[in-house]
């Protein structure tokens, strides 16, 4: 009846009619046509089964013959019967017909396109045409059976329209035709409070909804409280600011962008815009509607409630100077320096250090191309050069009366040297600097005395690098200071006995500087973030200040009661020793760390020297009378010296007399400053 | 030492609350607390500890609490419960039900607010900047459903701008106006409060899609409830009834300031009259019949002519003070419209045009007279205006007369509703291109007229013709610009802000300084003119020569102020080199006094630089708090320096352009 080569969906169809005709224990059915193959058949017979297991077909019309149930046929393929029937007898395979005898059946019986093979139950089933019929009717996607019609007229069983018969026959009850006695109450309820006004008719209503829609609010006037009636004060919005020139249709030309500010503003962010561009329309008839209009009342609405208010304190200063304090004039502050005076040129690197000697007559610079020069202050004539042959980072002069004596701090060891002018100083000063009897310290000594390799004088050799070098007053003793050198870092010598002690055990941070105290036995040790001042008779701390971060250099009053400060951190701090631990005054006003802070001996003046290459000249007077602050002035910014790989001045020392200034560079020029 | 203090039971933490806090507490929606805010003006406070969070809003405790307790709560959450029962009678198709509600919807009001949030006056008036422009801005947006704008909002933002400006052309409170890319500003001045709003040009706007239109509708919603009491309270202290009622005629003509302009100028013996038939009109609630009676008091006004005037005359001391400037002209302005209709417009003038005639003839004369009595004077004269004899100082008057006696027509392309407010609050009358206009093209009073085309083809010899700008900088300037500058077709001089305070800017435009001068030159004919009605009164006796004497005084006074101002500027432009010089003086190594020992000629450090250094220096030693300030405000004054050096180049280049 089917052709192979068909369609999955016609080959489910067939099964299906097959079950359909068989009924629905069908197992493995397979239409004897279709499947002439025995071996392609038995292939097949699993998934045959599953489908027909899943086909829901209704009670069986046609009751199987075999009873096996659904096992696989494959397994009665080599026996003489297909299975069993009811009664338990074998239900034996009936004789194939050969090929031949098979063509010629079903060419003769004219039913053989209606046959088809039941290998379940092995028999022939004839199909009727009724049942052919419903497998056509199948195909072609109708209903089944022939009877039903989808589209039946509907039957309205349970019909809307009113009865005009009751179902009951029950007379009607009296209460259907008397008024109700309740309702009547509650209308006499009603009627009375509507007579009374207890309540209102709609129309009534609205009549009161209509009250006047203005009226005078505000009765009295001059009333003006700052507080809101909840008692907070009230915070006024700000008032939007008003239009310049440059918001005109027509502004002045000048207000006009040029190409490259409009270029300029095209490119900026839509945030960075400062507003929109000043636009010129050459009459009011072209002005066109401004298109961000309601996005800016919208963005102002948003402002008024969701922004949070608070009152600002605005300081108005009309003018700026008001703010500078009322300090005393420089003019009358004078004398100080202010000029450049001379330059001394002969260094060829930084000068790192100056220092002028007690006279004043004498200046010696130290200098990182390895050289001590000697200057002559009046002439700027380089008297004397000595050669360390390795950087100076620090010069001093011995401030003994009798002594002309430089100290350099080269290296790892401080060289003593006689200057070599004035012939009564000399003489002391060589005698001075005798080599010592006998090398002084063995191997585990702080430091070794000797003279030196290459000429006169005297050399200390540390154990670190030695980078400071400070001498007491009187010129007996002087200390160096080699931060590296940890418990060794401070060390003081005695310059007649040629001995050297170290005063502390420990060191606390990384000293930098170390002073004397002019008159009394205190000693300042700077560390970077402090200056410990040690009483040296009592031997014991007496004061720690706070001296911010990074101190670079440090300066003691004459007077021995202040002290000056410059750090990394861009400030001078000047410490008032008999007030507190922290600075009385702190002044910023360096662009860069400071290098180098001076007291004048005898002016009230100190200066301060950065890198930014400035000498700032303070008047800095400090009063007697303990009640009296120190008045502190700034009096001149001098600018001398150039700034060189970010260095620019790095020392400056006072002349002992004069109001002079002497200033060390990065450029390698020493500068003398003079009042005129 | 009391009881140890817990955390968060004092102090900031209990005093502010973040706003989901105080949505919580409210038991509100985000939208409804949002509404409730903006009705109530509460906004967030900046807590010194934020102890919720750094990013979250906070309101003050006290803030929520007074919200909590506002009646507008319940009743906006009684309208919330009948729209939810209309909607659902609406949805089960109970239309009786829905329509019943629906007209029993509980309406709020807020008058309340606006008092509690303006207790006096004065603080109306101070925050009535937002509320004008957003008014104005709604008055001319459409009123469309996809916004949910509806359309009776704009009808009543309209309504409220147009008594607005009524009021302010009625009392001639305007002060400035300007025009710029955004829109047209105006400020007036009411009771001393400066107040300014801002006017969309009047082109159709587009409605952004990123624009939520309830917020601006809520706040529109506050705006018209205190802009009518506003006006109310305005109208009141003139005498005047409220709200006016607007000829119908004219406000179909779109002449909606003239429209309401007429109500405004009846006399106060028509205004008793009306105030009672509008109390009657209120119970017959017809609006036609309101209309109609409306109409009655012009009649009756013009039956009682003079007696009218006087008792106007009386009432009004304003009007008394400046000559019944605006209020005559108006009011000539609503009668002769009425016969306007009746006989043909050329050959039948109405006598109100005749009073402006002859205002307008009294400023020639007087312009005449000044031409004898000082004749290097003309040009302050003819600048001064209508204003010629007005105190100078007093900037009210000036400001009420400026226009008096001037009658303009407004071409159909210039912006007539801005135009009017301007013109006739400034003491002008004014005609123009189109209906409703109280006088014709053809009318041989008119002296200015104000077109905005490229060419004007026929032209009458009798009047001037100016671009719309004119009339702005005349008015902000207070003084007649000289009008051929603005003749149609040439490019106008520019348009100069009068917000701009000079001295402030550090900056004046060329054309500012060409105006000053005229500016000057009116006041000294307005001190003249002064000084002769002071002669006059106390009779002849006072000598000619005196005040032909002070004329010149004056004259010499402003050419010593001119001439100071000139060299003030020099003076700056040289510090300005000078200090360029020095600049480069510093940067050479040797100090210039430290040269001048050397023999070199050099000139010293000027005083100037000498202080400058000293403060410089002086501020190093300054606290920081005070050199921060110090830093600040130097680094503004030098921005702002740059500024003006840099348009003053920009002028430079363009003057050699």
């Amino acid at each position: 009846m089917k052709k192979r080569g068909l369609d999955s969906s016609d080959d489910e169809i067939d099964r299906a009619v097959l079950d359909l005709v068989q009924g629905g224990e069908g197992d493995g059915s397979e239409p004897a046509g279709q499947r002439p193959d025995r071996s392609d058949r038995t292939a097949d017979a699993g998934t045959s089964q599953a489908a027909a297991a899943d086909s829901d077909s209704s009670d069986d019309e046609r009751p199987n013959r075999n009873t096996v149930g659904r096992v696989p046929l494959e397994w009665y393929r080599n026996e003489d019967h297909i299975g069993y029937d009811l009664d338990a007898n074998k239900i034996m395979t009936k004789k194939k017909e050969d090929r031949l005898e098979a063509l010629l059946a079903r060419n003769d019986s004219g039913k053989a396109l209606r046959t088809i093979y039941d290998e379940y139950n092995d028999e022939d089933i004839v199909l009727t045409r009724q049942e052919l019929e419903l497998v056509q009717r199948i195909r072609e996607g109708k209903f089944p059976h022939v009877e039903v019609n989808p589209f039946e007229p509907e039957v309205d069983w349970f019909t809307r329209d009113k009865e005009i018969h009751s179902l009951s026959q029950a007379p009607e009850p009296k209460r259907r035709f008397m008024p109700s006695k309740w309702e009547e109450k509650k209308i006499v309820k009603l009627v009375r409070a509507l007579r009374k006004g207890w309540i209102k008719t709609t129309a009534e209503r609205m009549v009161s909804h209509e009250e006047p829609e203005a009226y005078l609010l505000w009765e009295d006037d001059g009333l003006i409280s700052s507080k809101t009636s909840h008692g907070l004060s009230y915070l006024p919005a700000t008032k939007t600011p008003l239009p310049g020139h440059a918001e005109s249709y027509n502004p002045p030309k000048e207000y006009l962008p040029t190409e490259e500010e409009h270029k300029g503003w095209e490119l900026a962010d839509e945030e960075d815009r400062a507003g929109p561009l000043a636009r010129a329309f050459p009459s009011l008839r072209q002005v066109p509607a401004y298109d961000r209009f309601i996005n800016e009342r919208f963005e102002r609405c948003l402002d008024l409630y969701l922004c949070p208010r608070t009152r600002k304190k605005r300081i108005f200063v009309s003018d700026a100077k008001s703010l500078v304090p009322q300090l005393p004039k420089p003019r009358d502050l004078q004398p100080f320096p202010n000029s450049l005076a001379m330059r001394y040129l002969g260094h060829t690197a930084p000068v790192r250090s100056v220092a002028v000697d007690a006279s004043g007559q004498w200046l010696v610079s130290g200098s990182d191309d390895g050289s001590v020069r000697l200057w002559e202050v009046a002439t700027a004539r380089c008297m004397r050069t000595w050669d360390l042959g390795a950087r100076v980072h620090c010069v001093a002069w011995c401030p003994a009366a009798g002594l002309r004596i430089i100290s350099a701090a080269v290296g790892k060891s401080v060289v003593l040297l006689p200057a070599g002018v004035g012939a009564k100083q000399e003489a002391a000063s060589l005698q001075a600097l005798q080599a010592p009897a006998k090398a002084a310290g063995g191997k585990g000594a702080l430091c070794k005395w000797q003279p030196r390799a290459d000429g006169e004088g005297l050399e200390l050799m540390h154990q670190h690098p030695v980078k400071h070098v400070t001498w007491h007053a009187r010129g007996e003793y002087f200390a160096s200071v080699a931060p590296t050198g940890n418990t060794q870092a401070v060390l003081v010598h005695q310059l007649s006995k040629q001995t050297s002690q170290n005063p502390f055990r420990k060191n606390r941070g990384r000293v930098v500087r170390t002073a004397f105290h002019p008159s009394k036995p205190f000693f300042f040790v700077a560390t970077q973030n402090h200056v410990r001042i040690y009483n040296l008779a009592k031997q014991a701390l007496a004061k720690k200040l706070l001296a911010g971060s990074g101190v670079t250099c440090l300066a003691v009053h004459p007077s021995g009661d202040h002290v000056i400060i410059g750090g990394e951190d861009k400030r001078l701090a000047w410490f008032d020793l008999d007030l507190s631990t922290k600075p009385y005054r702190s002044l910023r006003y360096h662009s860069q760390a400071l290098r180098g802070v001076a007291f004048h001996a005898r002016h009230p003046l100190f200066a301060s020297a950065s890198d930014d290459g400035a000498v700032n000249v303070f008047h800095g007077m400090v009063y007697q009378d303990l009640l009296t602050n120190p008045l502190i002035v700034p009096v001149k910014i001098l600018r001398g010296h150039e700034i060189v790989q970010h260095e620019g001045v790095l020392d400056c020392a006072f002349h002992p007399s004069q109001p002079w200034l002497f200033t060390a560079g990065a450029d390698a020029t020493l500068c003398l400053f003079t009042n005129q | 030492m009391g009881p140890q203090k817990k955390r968060g039971q004092a102090g900031n933490a209990v005093q502010y609350i973040t706003r989901n806090q105080a949505l919580k507490r409210l038991q509100l929606k985000l939208s409804e607390f949002r509404r409730l805010c903006i009705l109530k003006g509460i906004h967030p406070r900046e807590p010194k500890k934020k102890t919720q969070g750094q990013n979250k809003t906070y309101y003050h405790v006290k803030d929520i609490n007074f919200l909590a307790h506002e009646p507008l709560l319940n009743k906006l959450r009684d309208e919330h419960v009948v729209e939810r029962k209309i909607r659902k009678a609406r949805a089960k198709k109970n239309r009786d039900l829905a329509e019943r509600l629906a007209a029993l919807r509980p309406k709020h009001r807020l008058d309340h607010l606006v008092k509690e949030r303006y207790p006096s006056f004065v603080d109306a008036l101070r925050d009535l900047d937002d509320p004008l422009t957003l008014v104005h801005l709604f008055a001319t947006l459409p009123a469309e459903e996809a916004h949910k704008i509806p359309a009776k909002a704009v009808a009543t933002s309209r309504r409220l701008a147009l008594e607005w400006q009524a009021w302010v052309v009625r009392t001639s409170a305007l002060r400035r106006t300007f025009v710029s890319v955004k829109g047209f500003y105006f400020q007036a001045d009411v009771m001393g409060q400066p107040v300014t709003w801002l006017v969309p040009h009047a082109t159709s706007q587009v409605l952004p899609m990123d624009v939520d239109y309830r917020v601006m509708l809520t706040f529109l919603e506050f705006h018209h409830t205190m802009l009518q009491f506003v006006n109310y309270k305005l109208y009141h202290a003139l005498g005047v009834r409220y709200p006016p009622v607007v000829d119908p005629k004219l406000e179909e003509a779109a002449a909606g300031l003239s429209a309401i302009m007429q109500d405004l100028a009846k006399g106060a013996g028509a205004r008793l009259e009306a105030a009672k038939e509008a109390g009657e009109a209120a119970a017959e609630v017809s609006p036609e019949v309101a209309q109609r009676m409306a109409s009655l008091p012009a009649k009756l006004k013009e039956l009682q002519g003079q007696e009218i005037k006087a008792a106007q005359g009386a009432q009004d001391m304003e009007e008394a003070a400046e000559a019944g400037s605006s209020d005559e002209d108006v009011g000539s302005i609503s009668s002769g419209e009425d016969e306007d209709e009746d006989e043909e417009p050329g050959t039948a003038r109405p006598d109100a045009d005749e009073d402006m005639a002859e205002a307008a003839a009294e400023g020639r004369g007087a312009e005449a007279g000044a031409l004898v009595a000082a004749e290097p004077d003309t040009e302050g004269a003819a600048a001064a205006g209508g204003a010629a004899d007005v105190d100078a100082d007093d900037d009210a008057g000036v400001c009420a007369a400026l226009f008096r006696g001037l009658v303009f027509f407004l071409g159909r392309e210039v912006p007539r509703e801005a135009l009017l407010l301007v013109i006739r609050s400034f003491g002008g009358t004014v005609g123009w291109q189109g209906e409703g206009s109280p006088i014709e093209e053809s009318d041989e009073s008119i002296t200015h007229q104000v077109v905005d085309r490229p060419t004007q083809g026929h032209r009458f010899l009798s009047r001037q013709y100016v671009q719309p700008q004119w009339v702005l900088d005349s008015a902000n300037f207070r003084v007649l610009a000289d009008a051929e500058l603005y003749a149609p077709g040439c490019a106008p001089p520019p348009h100069l802000s009068p917000f701009v305070d000079n001295d402030d800017e550090g900056y004046v435009p060329d054309y500012a300084r060409t105006l000053h001068k005229l500016q000057e030159a009116a006041g000294a004919a307005r001190r003249r003119a002064a000084g002769q009605q002071l002669a006059s009164m106390f009779g002849e006796d006072a000598p000619e020569q005196d005040t032909t004497a002070s004329v010149e005084d004056d004259v010499a006074e402003a050419e010593r102020l001119y001439t100071a101002e000139l060299q003030e500027e020099l003076r700056l432009a040289n510090a300005a080199a000078d200090a360029a010089n020095a600049e480069a003086a510093d940067a050479s190594v040797v100090e210039p006094a430290a040269a001048s020992t050397k023999g070199v000629q050099k000139k010293g450090p000027t005083a100037e630089e000498v202080q400058e250094e000293e403060d410089r220096m002086a501020a190093a030693v300054l606290p920081r708090k005070k050199r921060n300030l110090y830093n600040s405000i130097q680094k503004r004054t030098a921005a702002k320096k740059a500024r003006v050096q840099e348009l003053e180049q920009k002028r430079a280049r363009l003057g050699q352009e």
